[in-house]
């Protein structure tokens, strides 16, 4: 055994040093990154309680987009009104039920857990549980299927046709050596 | 020229037809020679539908407004360069287009397939040739594109300008394509099941290589599209569970579930009725998406081509759904699997949870798409199910499917054992607490996109750790570290390819998670002279400048934008009123750094020179972007040809060596 730091044990350390200096330098640039999901929040609090009800009432007239997408002359002046009405104090659900009282259930982008239209949000759940209990029963019932199939014991840990097969295999293999190396 | 195409059209109808009925019939009675013409037939149909093309174009260049679908898709207004591309700006040019990609893409795959297997090429011919003898009887019976109107008009109708944009050159064509293309690797695993083979895994090779084209360019096509609505649809947004965009989304997921579960095909000989299973539901998927698209039931922001002609699409694709189940019902007997499952802690099983959970987000967003339709039909009640419910819903299932992302290619085969799974997760698991904890201690503390981003990092983690492994262990045998990385990639390309397709991944989700859950968003009125704040940028409005057009009048506005005191520059965001179709079509101006995209977009002038911006700052948008470039790289090399030692060599090697020892 050599006493003294080994050349390659110094450049493990040298390495060492690179790697360290590397992953300081991810992890900077991670953390920069990171920082522009922190917002210095200059949105008041009215104005995002306003963006997030858009982003659920329909623009009746404009096909498949909210108040806060749409560009139409309707949905700006809706903006309004849900400003206005924010303005007065009023709740989110209340604005909401104002739209609803003008337009119909359609206007909200989130359909209602009400009557016959809770089905849309009932099934997705139930679906999942039923997926996940099948998927379970298949596995299991696969992996019964499973050790059964081949005939392996340790005593026998080949079928006679296997074996055979390999050892032709083994064969063409030592017939040309070179044969794997060449990819 | 006109004329030559109709005829054309004509002749490649009737050459298709013959094709699927010759393929058809040379399989079922075993006549090779009759299957063979089919064939050949299905060789001459790219060049019989490129003759339409071509003078369906010419059309549009020469403006000649004799042909109905150019006057009513284009106008003397419209840019030359629109001219080239305005052929799918409507129905009847879509369906040709569609037509012409699938002429060439089946061409291309029978030639492929029938040097390797004869019988499953003539089955394969048949379905492809079947599926375009439909696209010719809606083109010639429904919707020519050809057809002459009975007078010249001066001046044709133009089309949306919305269309009018780069990204008309690039996202319809590769998104058309990849929905076509899903008939492909269609084609080719029911060909093999129909011709009995499909328990002998030959297939297979083609069916994975035609599956990952096609979902890498399903991909491009769904990423063209978000960059395409981010930056014109002016909400800042590029994806809203609108319906168009969740027809696009299905298949994808679906093919998604396919090129992995292929993989298990491949190594293990198992899942060979689910493989089926999984191409008959991306098949009909993608018919469905094409039934949205061009049906138009549900209200959609990007129904560009509207018609009457979605039943006929219903139709295909439920003949086309109840076929493939009879053929399956028919062929099952055939697809038992190799080998059972060793255990439930294997790859096996994270593979088949991973494709469960992708038909689960595809049929949840199937149900959310359809519902309005039932449930007016039903209780003659409209309702509208929007983004909220798709987030809501399919918000956990995709955060299920990004960790089982990073599991699932860390477990060995058939049977992982408790030290396996410790050994494998201790430093992905660690990543991703370490993560959580250094993002709450920023302050970012937004719990469900504290669990995303933690999970990103442990997923990225999971593969660097894989690629650092592979590389000690090929440096122990002497090889230095650039070399020993190099070939571990190159060794195994379609595991190294998927782990790049991965990165490319938690990138598109590092995007999305950053852009939904921390974008500030404001609407803010500006005189010119005034100067506006958002998060750190601060921007001067100077004004307007008013052009008008004979289509259009264009406003273009200009500020100067500054963060953190330094000048970034000025910005010119626009907005494009077309008076005809009483719509206007903005243009944000966006600055993009990996950090964050500063985004304006005006939304109103008014006559006394005030203007409404809408203003926002979106982290990370700039990665979903990046990713798109680095999961096509990865895709390309996993599927790069490779002669490798068959794995058979392999045992036989390790024999021998035994057998010397």
């Amino acid at each position: 055994m050599n006493s003294g730091p080994s050349p390659s044990h110094d450049r493990g350390r040298q390495s060492g040093h690179a790697a360290f200096r590397w992953y300081a330098r991810a992890a900077a640039a991670l953390i920069c990154l990171a920082a522009a999901c922190a917002s210095q929040d200059d949105v008041p609090p009215l104005e995002q309680r306003a963006q997030a009800l858009n982003r659920t009432i329909m623009c009746p007239v404009c096909p498949g987009e909210s108040l806060d997408q749409s560009q139409h002359v309707l949905a700006s002046q809706m903006r309004a009104v849900v400003d206005e009405k924010l303005a007065e104090g009023r709740s989110d659900e209340s604005i909401r039920e104002f739209f609803v009282e003008r337009y119909g259930p359609s206007v909200l982008m989130e359909p209602p857990g009400r009557g016959a239209t809770a089905l849309v949000w009932i099934v997705p759940p139930l679906g999942a549980v039923a997926a996940a209990a099948g998927l379970f029963l298949v596995l299991r019932s696969m992996r019964r299927a499973g050790p059964a199939a081949p005939n392996r014991s340790p005593a026998n840990p080949l079928s006679d046709r296997e074996r055979e097969s390999y050892f032709r295999r083994i064969e063409s293999a030592m017939a040309d050596p070179g044969r794997d190396e060449r990819g | 020229m006109v004329e030559i195409g109709q005829v054309s059209l004509v002749i490649a109808a009737l050459v298709a037809a013959y094709a699927a009925l010759a393929s058809f019939l040379g399989a079922g009675l075993r006549m090779t020679d009759l299957s063979t013409s089919g064939r050949y037939a299905a060789y001459s149909l790219p060049l019989l539908l490129a003759a339409p093309t071509v003078s369906l174009v010419n059309a549009f260049v020469g403006r000649d407004f004799s042909v109905r679908y150019v006057a009513e898709n284009s106008n003397l207004a419209m840019p030359n360069a629109y001219t080239w591309v305005a052929m799918y700006a409507g129905n009847a040019g879509s369906l040709l287009f569609l037509a012409l990609v699938l002429a060439v893409t089946s061409a291309i795959a029978l030639r492929g397939l029938s040097r390797r297997m004869p019988h499953t090429t003539a089955y394969a011919s048949g379905i492809l040739m079947l599926a375009l003898t439909f696209f010719m009887v809606i083109i010639l019976g429904f919707a020519n594109p050809l057809e002459r109107l009975p007078i010249t008009p001066a001046d044709g109708q133009g089309i949306n300008p919305l269309l009018v944009h780069f990204g008309m050159f690039i996202h319809p064509p590769v998104q058309m394509t990849g929905l076509v293309m899903v008939s492909v690797p269609f084609s080719i695993a029911m060909g093999a099941m129909m011709a009995g083979r499909g328990g002998r895994d030959e297939w297979v090779d083609q069916g994975r290589l035609w599956g990952m084209i096609t979902w890498l360019v399903l991909t491009v096509g769904l990423m063209l599209g978000a960059w395409w609505a981010y930056t014109i649809l002016g909400w800042g947004g590029y994806w809203a569970w609108d319906p168009v965009e969740n027809s696009a989304l299905m298949p994808w997921l679906a093919m998604t579930a396919f090129v992995h579960s292929i993989m298990v095909q491949k190594r293990r000989g198992m899942f060979r009725m689910w493989n089926i299973v999984l191409i008959i539901t991306a098949f009909t998927l993608a018919q469905m998406g094409m039934f949205i698209n061009r049906g138009g039931p549900v209200p959609s922001v990007h129904s560009f081509a509207q018609s009457s002609m979605g039943w006929l699409f219903l139709s295909f694709m439920t003949f086309t759904l109840l076929a493939s189940l009879a053929a399956f019902w028919w062929r099952a007997g055939t697809l038992k699997s190799r080998e059972g499952l060793d255990s439930i802690l294997s790859r096996e099983s994270v593979f088949l949870t991973q494709n469960v959970l992708f038909l689960a987000v595809a049929l949840v967003t199937l149900w959310g798409t359809v519902f309005p339709i039932f449930s007016e039909a039903a209780q003659d009640e409209t309702v509208t199910v929007g983004a909220p419910f798709f987030n809501r819903v399919n918000g956990p299932l995709i955060l299920t499917l990004v960790v089982l992302m990073g599991v699932g290619p860390l477990l060995p085969w058939r049977r992982a054992s408790r030290a396996n799974v410790v050994n494998a997760l201790k430093y992905p698991v660690a990543a991703g607490v370490a993560a959580a904890a250094v993002l709450m201690l920023l302050g970012i503390g937004r719990p469900v996109a504290v669990t995303a981003f933690s999970v990103c990092a442990m997923v990225v983690t999971g593969i660097l750790s894989e690629w650092v492994r592979g590389t000690m262990s090929r440096r122990r045998s002497g090889e230095p570290t650039p070399l020993a990385f190099g070939r571990l990639l190159l060794r195994n390309r379609p595991r190294y390819g998927g782990y790049v397709v991965h990165l490319a991944i938690v990138m598109l989700a590092v995007g999305a998670i950053g852009s939904s859950f921390y974008s500030v968003q404001r609407d803010m009125v500006l005189r010119p002279g005034d100067t506006g704040n958002l998060d750190g940028y601060s921007f001067r409005y100077l004004g307007v400048e008013k052009t008008f057009f004979a289509d259009r009048v264009e406003e273009v506005a200009e500020l100067v934008v500054y963060s953190g005191g330094s000048r970034l520059g000025t910005m010119r965001p626009f907005r494009a009123f077309y008076p005809d179709f009483r719509i206007a079509s903005t243009r944000g101006a966006i600055r993009s750094t990996p950090a964050e995209d500063f985004y304006i977009v005006p939304s109103e002038f008014d006559e006394d020179g005030r203007a409404v911006f809408r203003v926002l700052v979106n982290p990370l948008v700039w990665w979903m972007w990046a990713s798109g470039p680095l999961l096509f790289v990865g895709v390309v090399f996993g599927l790069w040809p490779q002669r490798r030692p068959a794995a058979e060599t392999l045992t036989a090697r390790a024999l021998a060596q035994a057998a010397r020892a």
